[in-house]
């Protein structure tokens, strides 16, 4: 027994040991970052860890080398249209594809499953072709398009509604709902927690995408805040105190969203794997 | 359900404000907010002065991803929302203008190119076409720590006809007096085989832009050169481009050889001021070797299918090529020094700069601009020069340079066909 107490204990130390580790690997950039805002370029590089004086002197240069209101209004307005429409529409698609049976339901799902693969990269110039021949180069629908019938989301989606009692829905249609009235009345409240973890998922892939709004976006007042942030990290000698201001403004809206719906994201993505 | 949907897409969609090109202005794409962006600002105030109707757009993104964005719309052949004028970095110069033929304007018929310095010229130039306003040089200087070196019994007059051995030499010395190591050095960064290489008149390409690697006398010399620094342990190891600036920023080492986009960061460090001074870099002991070379740079282009290709083409025509105040105005406040040689006879290059003991450090680079030994580019430096970056550290185990050059060869043959 004696040997089984000590073992166990040993055991606990190693995994503690190692979660201490994981821990620390994930928050060193986030302290790292912050730290970083409140020093100068030169202390950044010599890599000075503790906190400096030049916070408000970097404030002031982010704020005046960039219109910070125009470019958050941008990337909040394309974050949250994005991810609304990619919840309704990705989770419209991936009950459908567990509800209703066809012929060639599992042909097309499994299609769908395979753009998975397709690297962005390889679509970005059919894609952005198609956007010059919409006449949407520079526009805000022009990011938000490419994004809202995600595989990913639908996969996700189809994978809970397995969870979906059927019960649920054979009860709704004794009562005389119609078929949208069971998606909309029973289907959306009942599967909140889940709707919860993909608007998590969503909404920090679109806040901080990068490759297509580059692509795509072309002036400086449509332009979102990773770009912006981008931009001013390249230069033969960036101000990374500015920068570490960007990225800390950056990071507030999805740590927000993430704390504000933790409970329901774990919920969520257990329920995924029941 | 479905009307549910649209009403709320249509929701979004109104939301989105459609920002369309407006023709009458000149859009340009460049990268560097300080520098690049700040300065073509200054050219839109100063062309606007005589062109009253004249409006400038700026769009910076960083550099790699206005590549991303210049190469995603030329492949794809949609001309909408792309600029007018695009800054494009020397070294991919010869990349665009092969790859999107005709999508370049060429301005030779409209631009006095005999003022510039020669090899910002031929580096933009194809089948006896050039299509570059050229811009920012990246001349370069040794700058060393006076007071290190003197401690260690060397005087300004005995720096400035140095061999790379004599380099080396010097470093030994400078390490046992002071105890600081000469340089800052990347294995993994092939900046300073680049600088030698072509300070002896060669690149990766010969002049008609074929691969050179086997054969080639300026890199094998530069190679020698980098395994000697490299065995002789003279340099203080260097971890990416931040931890290469803060050892010669916090005085960790005597001296930095690199262009002279660097100055302004030297002179971050208001406490050293006075013991700075500049030297032509070494030079190698081969034929066509020379105290020149050049890192970096970068060049003003116009799309041909611009549609306001005329009046961009003349923007920097009047002020680029033309306008001597300007250059001092952006060498002041943005430290930027340019290819137009005429703009040595303004004020600002005349200075003198107490940071460097009073020496008038700007005729100085303005000398050594016009010197620098003209090379082809070729379409493919970024890749072989990533090739030779990482072949760079075998060269610390004693692998012979033959060896490790025809190693090189065989992957960059792959690399470029």
């Amino acid at each position: 027994m004696t040997s089984y107490g000590l073992k166990q204990r040993f055991s606990s130390v190693v995994v503690y040991a190692f979660l201490g580790v994981m821990a620390f690997l994930s928050i060193f950039p986030f302290l790292w970052m912050v730290i970083g805002a409140t020093n100068t370029t030169s202390d950044i590089i010599k890599g000075k860890m503790s906190f400096g004086e030049s916070l408000l002197l970097n404030a002031t240069t982010f704020f005046t080398q960039v219109n910070a209101p125009l470019i958050f209004w941008n990337s909040a307005k394309i974050t949250i249209i994005a991810t609304v429409l990619t919840l309704l529409i990705s989770s419209l698609a991936g009950y459908g594809f567990e509800i209703f049976a066809s012929r060639f339901r599992e042909k097309l799902y499994t299609l769908m499953l395979l753009t998975l693969m397709i690297p962005f990269a390889a679509l970005m110039i059919p894609l952005f072709m198609l956007m010059g021949k919409l006449g949407l180069i520079n526009t805000h629908i022009a990011v938000v398009l490419p994004t809202v019938a995600s595989a990913f989301i639908i996969f996700y989606f189809r994978q809970s509604t397995k969870a979906f009692p059927h019960e649920l829905r054979d009860a709704a249609r004794v009562d005389g709902l119609k078929e949208w009235q069971i998606f909309f009345l029973i289907y959306m409240p009942v599967m909140r927690s889940t709707y919860a973890a993909a608007f998590i998922i969503v909404f920090m892939t679109v806040w901080n995408s990068y490759l297509w709004p580059l692509v795509v976006l072309q002036s400086n007042d449509t332009k979102t805040i990773t770009l912006v942030i981008s931009s001013l990290g390249s230069a033969y000698y960036p101000d990374y105190g500015a920068v570490m201001i960007g990225t800390v403004l950056a990071t507030i809206p999805t740590l927000f969203v993430f704390f504000a719906m933790q409970r329901q994201f774990v919920e969520g993505m257990l329920g995924s794997v029941k | 359900m479905n009307r549910k949907t649209a009403a709320l897409a249509f929701a979004g969609a109104s939301l989105f404000a459609i920002t369309a090109a407006q023709a009458a202005e000149i859009t340009v794409w460049c990268w560097d907010p300080n520098f690049n962006v700040a300065i073509m600002k200054e050219a839109g105030e100063i062309y606007a002065k005589t062109h009253p109707d004249f409006k400038l757009n700026v769009v910076d993104f960083a550099k790699v991803d206005l590549e991303q964005k210049l190469q995603t719309g030329l492949a794809s052949g949609v001309a909408d929302g792309m600029p007018d004028i695009v800054l494009i970095e020397d070294y991919g110069a010869q990349k665009y203008l092969q790859s999107f033929p005709d999508s370049f304007a060429p301005l030779s018929d409209k631009v006095d190119y005999s003022g510039f310095a020669p090899y910002k010229v031929a580096l933009a130039t194809l089948d006896d076409k050039v299509y570059s306003m050229p811009f920012d040089s990246g001349v370069t200087g040794f700058y060393y720590r006076k007071d290190l070196l003197s401690q260690a019994g060397f005087q300004p007059a005995d720096l400035q006809d140095l061999t790379w051995d004599k380099y080396i030499e010097i470093a030994k010395v400078v390490e046992e007096k002071t105890g600081k190591k000469m340089l800052a050095y990347d294995p993994n960064d092939a900046g300073l085989t680049r600088i030698i290489m072509q300070s002896a008149g060669g690149w990766y390409f010969d002049k008609d832009g074929n691969l050179s690697i086997e054969g080639n006398t300026a890199l094998k010399a530069a190679l020698e050169v980098i395994q000697k620094i490299q065995t002789s342990k003279i340099f203080r190891p260097a971890a990416g481009w931040a931890d290469w600036v803060g050892a010669f920023t916090g005085g960790e080492v005597a001296s930095v050889t690199t262009g002279v986009w660097i100055t302004g960061t030297v002179k971050s460090q208001p406490e050293q001021s006075g013991n700075w001074g500049i030297a032509p870099i070494p030079k190698l002991e081969i034929e066509g070797a020379t105290h020149y070379s050049n890192l970096g740079g970068s060049s003003w282009y116009v799309l041909s299918a611009s549609a306001a290709k005329d009046e961009a083409i003349d923007f920097l025509n009047e002020i680029y090529a033309k306008d001597v105040d300007f250059y001092q105005k952006i060498l002041v406040d943005r430290g930027a020094v340019g290819s137009l040689l005429a703009a040595r006879e303004g004020e600002a290059y005349k200075s003198s700069d107490p940071f460097f003991g009073g020496e008038p450090i700007w005729q100085t680079f303005s000398d050594w601009l016009s010197k620098v030994p003209s090379v082809n580019y070729g379409t493919f430096t970024n890749e072989v020069d990533s090739v030779v970056a990482a072949h760079q550290p075998e060269l610390a185990n004693g692998t012979s340079v033959d060896d490790v050059i025809k190693a090189i060869d065989e992957q960059a043959q792959t690399l470029v066909q």
